[in-house]
Parts: structure tokens; sequence; C-alpha cells
């Protein structure tokens, strides 16, 4: 191994207060220069980033960091995970963001996420733009009900990720490379019991957004929304509809991709976030 | 090449795919694949397909039934289908297919039956 073997990437622990309990968040970085936060989807970790972040031109004027949500990835479960039904919330998302955001002292951070992570980068639009230089929201709506149920996704007698990967495997663009549309799956298949469907409680059942929507200042943060054409759960007409309820806010939908840009086919879609990078200082 | 010899081909395709064999090594269930108005009734054995009946006179039981139209079928083969076209939860969700019966059954299959229906996609175009 040579030291041109060594990723750029480097990834660490931190302890953070959310919901009144501890938790220990594993996060990634890689560059220096303006934070951007990068948010993975439901079901998924900061692996779906890691193109992004090792992308030297990128990080070589950014500071990107991805991190696991708790229950994902590397971050474990909060103490007492064995008896609790996992169900993300829109408070407790908010509140993970601003805890993790406080804790590695990142001042004024670009938001970046997708699919929960686009609705979640919507509400702190809504809710906290004084914070963020801005918001990317990829594969991102004001609401978008299930079209499946999320209760298959949790049983005893079956392999919850497994059947995850299978569903999602609908929302990557037949275009995407081999290899990166299964790395993309392998993430939904190592999921913890129970955590894709505890993501989708709150991204197919909390529609709060729909009364407030407008109301987001896109004159304080921009707002870019991003969609790829291939994506079924938010489709480019979901993005557009919403995109037209935010004043200022700007759309870019993604030829040959879906619901995954950064991870199913990371050379289609670093244009796309180059240009939403350039959106942000405007 | 029309359903039928497509479903022959996807048939005999599955024997040389030796992953998906072993992802099916479970799967026994009775598949019906409706197009419009024709019924292909398929047997699985251990994820092999060792019949297909088409529109049989006598009534077959099923597991579950995936029913779309001949154009959408055939755009779902195309090498790069369009948007919507290239999954079957996609034809759903446009409105263009069905799933009913046993869809637990499915689900807990989907990647061995969604890769054996696209074995009759078109990888040379």
């Amino acid at each position: 191994m040579t030291t041109s073997d060594i990723e750029t990437i480097t990834g660490r622990y931190v302890n953070c207060k959310i919901d009144g309990k501890m938790h220990r968040i594993y996060f990634e970085e890689a560059g220096r220069g303006e934070p951007i936060i990068c948010l993975h989807t439901a079901g998924a970790d900061t692996r779906q980033w890691q193109h992004i972040l090792n992308d030297s031109e990128i990080n070589g004027q950014y500071r990107l960091i991805a991190f696991d949500m708790p229950w994902h990835g590397k971050s474990s479960p909060p103490i007492g995970w064995e008896t609790e039904e996992y169900n993300l919330t829109t408070s407790v998302y908010i509140e993970t963001i601003l805890a993790f955001k406080e804790a590695l002292r990142l001042d004024k951070p670009i938001i970046a996420g997708c699919s929960m992570g686009g609705r979640i980068a919507l509400q702190l639009a809504l809710s906290h733009s004084d914070k963020f230089a801005g918001f990317i929201a990829i594969e991102a709506s004001d609401f978008q009900p299930a079209w499946y149920d999320i209760d298959w996704f949790h049983r005893p007698d079956a392999h919850g990720g497994e059947m995850g990967a299978a569903l999602v495997s609908a929302n990557i663009a037949p275009q995407s490379p081999t290899e990166h549309k299964w790395l993309t799956q392998w993430m939904f298949m190592q999921s913890g019991p129970g955590v894709f469907r505890g993501d989708l409680t709150f991204y197919t059942k909390d529609d709060s957004l729909l009364k407030t929507i407008t109301k987001i200042d896109t004159s304080n943060a921009p707002v870019h929304i991003l969609v790829g054409e291939y994506d079924l759960t938010c489709t480019p007409e979901n993005a557009k509809q919403t995109a037209n309820k935010i004043k200022g806010a700007t759309l870019k939908i993604m030829p040959n991709i879906g619901h995954f840009p950064m991870s199913e086919n990371p050379d289609e879609f670093r244009p796309h976030f180059l240009e939403a990078l350039q959106k942000m200082k405007c | 090449m029309n359903v039928y010899e497509a479903l022959l081909k996807i048939q005999s395709s599955l024997l040389k795919k030796q992953y998906l064999l072993r992802l099916g090594r479970f799967f026994s269930a009775q598949v019906l694949i409706q197009i419009e108005e024709d019924k292909y009734f398929l047997t699985f054995e251990k994820g092999q397909i060792t019949s297909i009946a088409v529109n049989p006179e006598i009534k077959m039981p099923w597991h579950f039934a995936f029913r779309t139209d001949e154009l959408a079928l055939n755009e779902f083969w195309q090498k790069m289908p369009k948007p919507g076209f290239h999954d079957i939860f996609g034809l759903v969700k446009i409105g263009r297919a069905e799933i009913d019966g046993d869809i637990i059954l499915l689900i807990k299959n989907l990647r061995f039956f969604k890769e054996v229906l696209a074995l009759a996609r078109n990888k040379d175009e």
C-alpha cells in the first residue's frame, strides 16, 4: 500500500445529547473551507457521500462533513434501544442536526441532504435559515405518502434490509454503473432492524411541511432542489411542485439519475452538485 | 419476440444463472403474469420455472399476480427503459401494472423475482 491508496476521508466520533439521551455519532469529513453538512437518505449512511467527499476539486474548496444519523451506520442507537421502537420525527431530526452542528462548532454551514435529508433541509430552511448558508435539497419534496407498506421492512420472518434494498432498487436509474447500483443497495441491506421503517415513518407520514412550505424565505439562505428523472419516490413533478411553492427556490432535473444520485452514479451527479454549490453563493 | 417467447427465454436463461437459482432456492410458488386478456401461469419450484401454462381452460391457483399491458412490458424489457418502466414497482407507481395476492411472499423474494422477470431484457440493443 502506498499513501496514494489512502483516501482523503477521515472518520471520527462525537458525543451529543439528543432528545434527552446521549448519542455516539460517527462522522466523516474531507477538505477545508466553507463547511457543508451532508445528510444521507433513509435506511443508509454516510457512505452515500463518499464520492463527493473524495472529490479533490470539491474538497479543495469546502469542508465536507457527513454523519451517520443515530441508529444508522456506525452511530449507535441510544442506551435502551432494545425495548424502543425507532420512529424518526421532524423535531428530533432537526435537534440532531443542530446538536451535531453545535458539537463541531460549525459556523453557518451549507446543508446538502438527500431524500429524507432533503426533506429536513427544507424544514431547516423554514425554521432555522439564519443558522445555515444555504440548502441543497436532493430528491426532496414537501411530502411523499408511502406507495408501499412500510411495515414490510421490519418483521421477524424476513430480512428487512434485503427487502428494503430490493424495493428501493426501483429508484435507481438503469444507466447507473452496475458497481454503484449494488453498493447503493448494500447500505440498505446492512441497515439495522426497523431503522428503514422508522425513517419512513418520518418521510411518509409527517406532512407538516405541506402547510408551511410557502413560508420559506430564501432571502436568508438559498434553496436549490435537485431531482433525478428516474426517481419514483420523489418524482420530478413532485419536486417541481415543491420548488414552485418556495419563492426564489431553484430546481434542476437530472437526466439518467434516480433517487440516490451521490452513490448510484457519482460521475453523472458531480456537475449537478458543482452547479448547486454555485447556487449557494447567490 | 412475443410474451410467451419472452417467458420461454426467461425460463431457459434462469437455468444458466447460478446466483439467481441460489437466491431463489426457497421460492416455490405459482405466479400469474397477466398481459391484458392473456394469462400465463408460471410454476416455480426451488427457483426454477418448471412450467408455463398459457390461458389454461381449467382454473389455476396462484400466490401472487403481476398484471400489465403489452406495450408497458415491452418497454420494461428494453435495455434502457423510460422512467417508471424500468422496474415492476415502477410500472405499478405510474399506473401501468398491478400486483396482488400474497404480496409479502413477493417482497420476501423481490430481488429474485425482479431479476428473473428482467431476464428477457434486450441487452444488445
